[in-house]
């Protein structure tokens, strides 16, 4: 009973920054446009294997006309999960972007709306609005996923001649379970600023930067990924060069680098892992998105609760 | 039994080597309405601020009934209800909406009534079913007015809630006031730089000069010892004399 009574602030403050989030134009464009690419990578995914598969029936036709030997589909010898690797660029690119949107906008509404002294001096306690903006942003996130997750399941059942079996439904649900994660770093870091900055462009920008470095800087340190490879799922996961440089930058820096991590968690659940591919970073990718999102969201957190509450709006 | 609602003994908010509130020592008695006058920048706001607990001051103490802003900050907000000068709401929801969350927030029983109860004492019911954001400041700050009595605080925190009014709002407000001292026997905290608002609304007087209280006394008995508003005005440019030669 204490502790209802003692939620009831969190479970009210998660409900209005949900509704608020909700009215906000510029999420509901961004997480729309997420949806709607999620729904192209799985068109795309399904229309390369129909034409590899079309192409597959005609040579067969045409060497059994010849005589000759007819070698397997190529198709059947390609995971079916890997129809969704170009979900893997989309989540960290633009649902990356969306999700650092997502966690701004938690903070930026009710510091817009100028609201934040009505909202310190309620019998609450500081920490309370962060947890609450924390339990909300994990909210928002997982039903971005969950709506991929459903986008995807269908294309799946609509499929006949691609069957998942158990173990590949359980990949699949721990591919959304770790790109929500992943998107839960950005959202935290949209968070974190949107609380600590003092102009609302710099609380976006700073998060965007980090992106970008993440995304597209870090991978060319440590394994020799330029930007555009990086864009590719597959490319993404060249071998980097056997040099010195890059066998300390991939181990040192590798950690950090949370593009590179999430790629190679897709890769090994979507079945597109290239065989040679070496791993060189000191601690798994796993574990790095799940150290990153714990990190960056006890940080978010803390700067929720301890923002300056006197203030009604950015740089009043 | 202490009859304070307010508090502070050596109150000091310090910014690097400014001090925006200097030794603050200042009791409020409950029913008082209690006018904080200061030119601009004369550390008014960041006493309220402490008072209600948004600022952590850097020494001294503050009670608010008897609950010290510092460590018991949760206890102390229970008693208390602030208007900020702005008064700044969701402007995308109704007046009704912004009402319900922070009754809810507040953690007042059956919000609904509470809510009418307290609109029809504001009279302004028919504002509830409209977007915040159409509102006039005047209207604004009356909902303001509205989400800090909700759940019915021991003391009131206003931080100068005529500015930008129209004389019309002016009055509005002020009359709103003193009812509300009346018949809720509220505590009112005001702070101002308006010497009218002073004589014609609070029960007590306290004059801040550059972070120090300087005067302290009720109405009456300034009244009393100096006559009409004009001398009011006097009493005040002599005690703040420092910031009266500059603006001079």
């Amino acid at each position: 009973m204490g502790n209802t009574a003692a939620n009831a602030p969190i479970r009210l403050l998660i409900s209005q920054s949900l509704a608020t989030i909700a009215r906000e134009r510029t999420v509901a464009l961004l997480a729309l446009l997420f949806l709607v690419l999620v729904v192209v990578a799985a068109y795309l995914g399904w229309s390369a294997t129909s034409t590899v598969n079309a192409i597959y029936l005609r040579s067969v036709d045409y060497m059994t006309a010849q005589g000759q030997t007819i070698p397997s589909n190529p198709v059947l010898d390609t995971s079916p999960l890997a129809l969704l690797r170009n979900m893997a660029t989309y989540v960290s690119l633009i649902g990356a972007l969306a999700a650092i949107v997502v966690g701004h906008q938690l903070i930026a509404s009710d510091r817009k709306a100028g609201t934040m002294p009505l909202l310190a001096t309620r019998p609450m306690r500081g920490i309370d609005l962060g947890i609450a903006k924390a339990v909300a942003l994990v909210i928002a996130i997982a039903a971005l996923v969950t709506f991929a997750a459903v986008i995807n399941t269908a294309t799946f059942l609509a499929l006949p001649e691609f069957r998942l079996d158990g173990a590949g439904w359980s990949k699949l649900a721990v591919f959304y379970g770790m790109s929500g994660l992943y998107l839960l770093v950005f959202g935290f870091l949209g968070m974190w600023f949107g609380a600590a900055a003092k102009s609302e462009t710099v609380g976006l920008l700073i998060p965007v930067t980090v992106w970008l470095t993440l995304t597209f800087v870090l991978p060319q340190i440590t394994s020799n990924i330029n930007p555009v490879a990086a864009l590719n799922p597959v490319s993404a996961l060249a071998d980097a060069p056997a040099s010195a440089f890059f066998q300390v930058t991939g181990w040192a820096l590798g950690p950090f680098s949370l593009a590179e991590a999430y790629r190679v968690i897709s890769a090994q659940l979507l079945d597109f892992m290239p065989p040679t591919y070496v791993d060189r970073v000191a601690i798994p990718a796993a574990a790095s998105l799940l150290i990153a999102a714990a990190g960056v969201g006890a940080i978010a957190t803390r700067a929720v609760a301890r923002m300056d509450m006197t203030k009604g709006d950015y740089d009043a | 039994m202490n009859t304070y609602v307010v508090e502070t003994r050596q109150l000091t908010k310090r910014y690097g080597d400014h001090a925006a509130v200097k030794n603050l020592s200042l009791s409020v008695e409950r029913g008082e309405v209690f006018g904080f006058l200061g030119h601009n920048g004369a550390g008014k706001t960041t006493t309220i601020h402490m008072l209600t607990t948004l600022l952590k001051p850097t020494s001294g103490t503050a009670l608010v009934c008897g609950k010290s802003v510092t460590d018991q900050s949760l206890e102390a907000r229970r008693h208390i209800g602030y208007v900020p000068e702005n008064v700044r709401l969701y402007d995308t929801m109704t007046a009704r909406a912004n009402l319900l969350f922070f009754a809810r927030l507040s953690g007042v029983e059956n919000p609904d009534r509470r809510i009418d109860e307290t609109l029809d004492f504001l009279e302004c019911r028919d504002l509830a079913p409209r977007l915040v954001g159409s509102f006039s400041k005047g209207l604004r700050q009356r909902i303001g007015l509205a989400q800090a009595i909700l759940h019915r605080p021991d003391v009131l925190f206003l931080d100068e809630p005529t500015s930008g009014l129209d004389p019309m709002g002016i009055k509005t407000l002020r009359d709103l006031i003193v009812r509300l001292n009346r018949e809720f026997g509220t505590t009112i905290f005001m702070n101002t730089h308006l010497i009218s608002e002073i004589s014609r609304t609070c029960t007590s007087i306290g004059v801040l000069n550059q972070g120090e209280l300087v005067f302290r006394d009720t109405i009456e008995k300034v009244t009393e010892r100096y006559g009409s508003e004009s001398s009011l005005e006097e009493l005040y440019l002599s005690v703040t004399p420092v910031q009266a030669k500059g603006a001079a």
